[in-house]
């Protein structure tokens, strides 16, 4: 339970989520056949291989963000008037973590969402902004599957370079919610796209992004994936954010940019749902990660730190603190894995048990954040400490997928 | 039906009726001319609110990112170009003489735009505040009249204050934990004055303050008894400004290292030592403790004051977004769980404004300032000119007569029950105050979604700059366990504070 140093494992069953398996719209499939489904019933032994994979992987996460992120932590925040920790999300690509929910035709490790989950959690105990490069890529990857769009998704994945693999997305934002929405003109093969995303994720870093689109011929949004560097794609400075500052963003005006439609026209909001019912689970691990980071660092801190002639921990007013902090983690912690192992299952209900995991746990650790800064006083503030990156990081996450309450509301419309 | 005696003894039952009705007590007592002058001050910070700080607040915060060494000179000739550094001073003491509380207003108005910008101001007056806290009224009078000088000249004389220690925060804040506290910094009695030598860590405004009143002591095995309260001037050998803190937020405001060492101060610049204090009929502790309540108890308003700002704040950035988003098809204000949220966001500020306005009035009465609010005398002075004022008031001020007079008045001759309400509406209003304010940063930031997140939108550093409040005079947990000593330890002998388990 809120291991110091222990990589985060989240317990996994593994899937073969093949990509053929959602590309049609609700009208025309039905839950009971999804190979998803099948893929959960398969054998104990294929399960122990996953767990040993989901070890292997939570390790390298582990190392991974203790080597690489966290003593650079305060440097690589300072993008975007610091340099950008290119290196470091190449290593990461280099092993896999952006591979995890792939299927093996696409290059990919074919592990669940337990097993991102893992990575996540790792890896946002550290640093959120490389967690949220992986959770925006993912995503990405996740409606272009759901769409049916694997010729696309399998040029982008024999690339062998990070910036080439990364996909952008608006990921703080539901198109069918709030209807940020470029212009397309919607033809087979190729569309021709105008007007401006904002807070495109990833859209100055990656080599490609994925547009939610208005078309005339539809009511609903629909996706045309473009490429960042093509004409008529003009991007803005880095936007200054509250966290994950290297996970960047940029607002994109397009005039006239050629794109690649996605699925089906008018579908947009079908293949982000579903996207959104399994990412919800990894978005609550990356809260995870960042609350147990916290605690550690407030509990490491109590220890030593001494006013009133004891350490602080002993003041019995801290104490709470950190107990109120550590019954959230371990609430959350089991929530999650809860969470993973329904959604990897597909066991009934799995879509509102990832959504209400995510809703409690991040919550959860925007309460948790804070009182990580309580805990350490005046230093809590400042840069030196990991505190309040965390904080602002929490936050941040809290938006991931769209507007926090809105998100309850529409979790209330799915149950009625 | 009932007899005065009865009245009288029942009132006097917890909750004492005077320390639930403070703001009632007040208002019979209170000159009406404050109510217009108020208003005046509010109109004031909104003018300036809009003409100066709007354009620059995202700026200035954005260049701190890219640079934080920066220092926000620009902004503090502003605000002393404006005349805000020496408008809540008393008109006795050189300044405009505005009334106190009406400075919480103005921080309330100012922090809702920015809360590093109000804190370039209002920090001053946490430093005038703890000058005033020793009725010391020599000294008083003259770094009060550099402010003014500073005002004339157009070169801008801030004050800073600095009690906190690498090594001691929480304990410098509280006389009954200060003693157990690992105290470095020392002031050392030496013929004509103080050497001080040591660290004062994360004093705000420090190095865009010329003076910097440091609260040193002069032993460290019992610090409660030997507070020494010094000004110390830029240049002065021995004193030198060490690093300037990386913060999450209120990054326009510098929080600053000082180092003094082999530091002398003359006895014309120590506000309060133990030797003045030695002849008074109360422990040396208690007059220590006199000074920090005094201090705290209207600082502690003005934080709260700030917190009430970045309340308010957050729900009009809020607001205004969800007046001009479309979410699931209709504007965000009118899906009816947004009202509910902005109503809360609303209520929020509110109700902090009401703890600091509480506790303003505990201060009017029992506090600081209460002798400013006696009618004739607030009259007086207010349409007293400005050259009577300097011809005859300013030089008796620096008369020593005058700090006697003061120090009888308002050291030896209030009642520990004064203390003790004052100390506690500060640290009430202090942490609902800035829980408020952290609470509604957080909902705007929901409410607001990816817009929220943006710097350009202002209520993600809102939300950073908040944090603070809840950190500084006093953690909120520390201003918490002073309300309650406050407020139960006189009555219950079985209740004890501040002791280690
Ligand atoms: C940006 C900034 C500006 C500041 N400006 C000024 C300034 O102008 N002048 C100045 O003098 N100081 C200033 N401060 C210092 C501020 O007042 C202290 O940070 C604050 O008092 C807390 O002290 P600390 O940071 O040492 O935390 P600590 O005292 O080390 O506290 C750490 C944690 O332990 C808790 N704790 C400690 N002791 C106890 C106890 N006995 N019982 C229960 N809980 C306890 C605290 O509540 C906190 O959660 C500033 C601080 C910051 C961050």
């Amino acid at each position: 339970m809120i291991a110091q140093n222990e990589p985060a494992v989240v317990t996994v069953t593994q899937t073969s989520y093949s990509s053929t398996d959602s590309v049609v719209p609700p009208a025309t499939k039905t839950k009971e056949g999804s190979a998803p489904q099948k893929a959960a019933a398969k054998t104990g032994a294929d399960n122990q291989g996953g767990d040993k994979e989901l070890k292997m992987m939570a390790k390298a996460a582990n190392e991974f963000a203790l080597k690489q992120l966290a003593p650079n932590r305060e440097e690589n925040d300072k993008y975007p008037f610091g340099p950008y920790f290119a290196d470091v999300v190449q290593k990461a690509f280099e092993l896999d973590f952006f591979h995890i929910m792939l299927p093996e035709a696409l290059n990919g490790m074919n592990l669940g969402i337990s097993a991102l989950s893992t990575v996540l959690e790792s890896i946002c105990r550290e640093d959120s902004s490389l967690g949220g490069i992986i959770f925006t890529t993912v995503a990405a990857q996740e409606i272009l599957r759901q769409a049916g769009a694997d010729p696309a998704l399998q040029r982008i994945c024999d690339s062998q370079k990070a910036r080439e693999f990364l996909i952008g997305l608006p990921v703080f934002n539901n198109p069918g919610e709030v209807r940020h929405l470029a212009q397309a003109r919607w033809a087979a093969g190729q569309c021709t796209l105008s007007g401006r995303i904002e807070y495109m994720v990833l859209g100055g870093t990656a080599k490609q992004a994925l547009v939610p689109v208005q078309t005339p011929g539809a009511a609903g949004f629909s996706y045309a994936l473009v490429n960042m560097e093509e004409k008529g794609v003009r991007k803005s400075e880095p936007i200054l954010s509250l966290g994950l500052h290297a996970c960047p963003a940029v607002d994109v005006d397009f005039d006239g940019a050629k794109a690649l439609p996605i699925g089906q026209e008018g579908q947009g909001g079908f293949y982000f749902d579903k996207m959104a019912d399994r990412m919800h689970a990894a978005a609550a691990a990356m809260s995870v990660g960042q609350m147990k980071g916290s605690f550690r660092e407030a509990l490491d801190y109590a220890k030593k730190r001494e006013q009133g002639g004891h350490a602080i921990i002993n003041w019995s007013e801290v104490k709470m603190i950190l107990a109120n902090m550590a019954i959230k983690i371990t609430n959350a912690e089991m929530i999650l894995e809860k969470a993973c192992q329904a959604a990897d299952a597909q066991t009934p209900r799995w879509e509102a048990q990832s959504r209400a995991a995510a809703l409690m746990i991040q919550e959860m650790a925007c309460d948790v954040t804070t009182d990580g800064i309580q805990v350490l006083g005046g230093v809590g503030y400042m840069k030196d400490f990991g505190q309040e990156k965390r904080f602002r990081d929490a936050k941040h996450t809290q938006a991931l997928l769209g507007i926090a309450p809105a998100k309850k509301i529409k979790f209330m419309n799915e149950m009625l | 039906m009932i007899t005065s005696s009865e009245i009288k003894t029942l009132c006097a039952q917890a909750p004492d009726f005077d320390d639930i009705a403070c703001g009632l007590n007040a208002t019979k007592k209170a000159p009406k001319g404050m109510v217009a002058e108020t208003r005046k001050v509010v109109a004031i910070a909104r003018k300036f609110k809009q003409e100066v700080m709007q354009p620059y607040t995202l700026e200035l915060d954005r260049r701190m990112q890219q640079d934080p060494e920066h220092l926000p000179w620009e902004f503090v000739q502003k605000a002393n170009q404006w005349g805000f550094y020496s408008m809540w001073i008393p008109k006795s003491f050189g300044g405009q003489g505005y009334n106190i509380p009406s400075l919480s207003y103005f921080l309330e108005e100012t922090a809702s735009e920015c809360l590093a910008l109000a804190n370039l101001i209002g920090v001053h007056y946490l430093a005038i505040t703890s000058i005033f806290s020793t009725w010391n009224i020599g000294v008083i009078s003259r770094l009060c009249g550099f402010v003014r000088e500073g005002e004339k000249n157009n070169k801008p004389c801030l004050l800073s204050t600095a009690i906190t220690e690498p090594n001691a925060g929480t304990d410098v804040e509280e006389c009954e934990l200060v003693d157990k506290g690992n105290i470095t910094c020392i002031a050392t009695k030496v013929s004509g004055g103080y050497v001080i030598n040591g660290t004062k860590v994360f004093i705000s405004n420090g190095h865009v303050s010329q003076w910097h009143i440091v609260i040193a002591y002069a032993d460290a095995r019992k610090p409660s008894e030997n507070v020494v309260i010094l000004a110390v001037q830029n240049g002065t050998r021995g004193f030198s400004f060490g690093r300037k803190e990386h913060k999450m937020g209120v990054k326009g405001c510098p929080a600053s290292e000082l180092i003094f060492k082999e530091c002398f101060v003359p006895d014309d610049l120590v506000l309060a030592d133990p030797e003045q204090h030695r002849k008074a009929k109360r422990a040396a502790k208690e007059t220590g403790a006199r000074f920090l309540d005094y201090t705290l108890a209207a600082s502690r308003a003005g934080v709260s004051a700030f917190g009430t700002g970045a309340a308010r704040g957050a729900y009009e950035s809020a607001l205004a977004f969800a007046l001009k988003t479309e979410v699931d098809g209709k504007l965000l204000v009118n899906h009816e769980w947004a009202q509910s949220m902005l109503a809360e966001m609303y209520k929020n500020a509110a109700l902090a404004r009401l703890s600091y306005a509480e506790a303003n009035h505990a201060n009017g009465m029992y506090g600081l300032f209460s002798l400013l609010q006696i009618k004739p005398l607030y009259y007086y002075f207010k349409y007293l000119p400005m050259a009577i004022v300097d011809k005859w008031i300013v030089p008796f001020m620096r008369l020593p007569v005058a700090t006697w007079l003061f120090q009888k008045l308002y050291l030896d001759g209030k009642k520990p029950e004064a203390f003790r309400r004052i100390a506690g509406w500060g640290s009430l209003a202090k942490f609902t105050g800035t829980d408020a304010g952290v609470k509604n940063c957080h909902m705007a930031v929901e409410l607001m979604g990816q817009a929220g997140l943006r710097q350009d939108h202002k209520v993600e550093k809102m939300l950073r700059d908040a944090k603070l409040l809840q950190i500084y005079e006093g953690t909120n947990q520390l201003n918490r366990l002073n309300l309650f000593k406050c407020i139960a330890a006189g009555q219950h002998p079985q209740v004890k504070v501040f002791e280690y388990e």
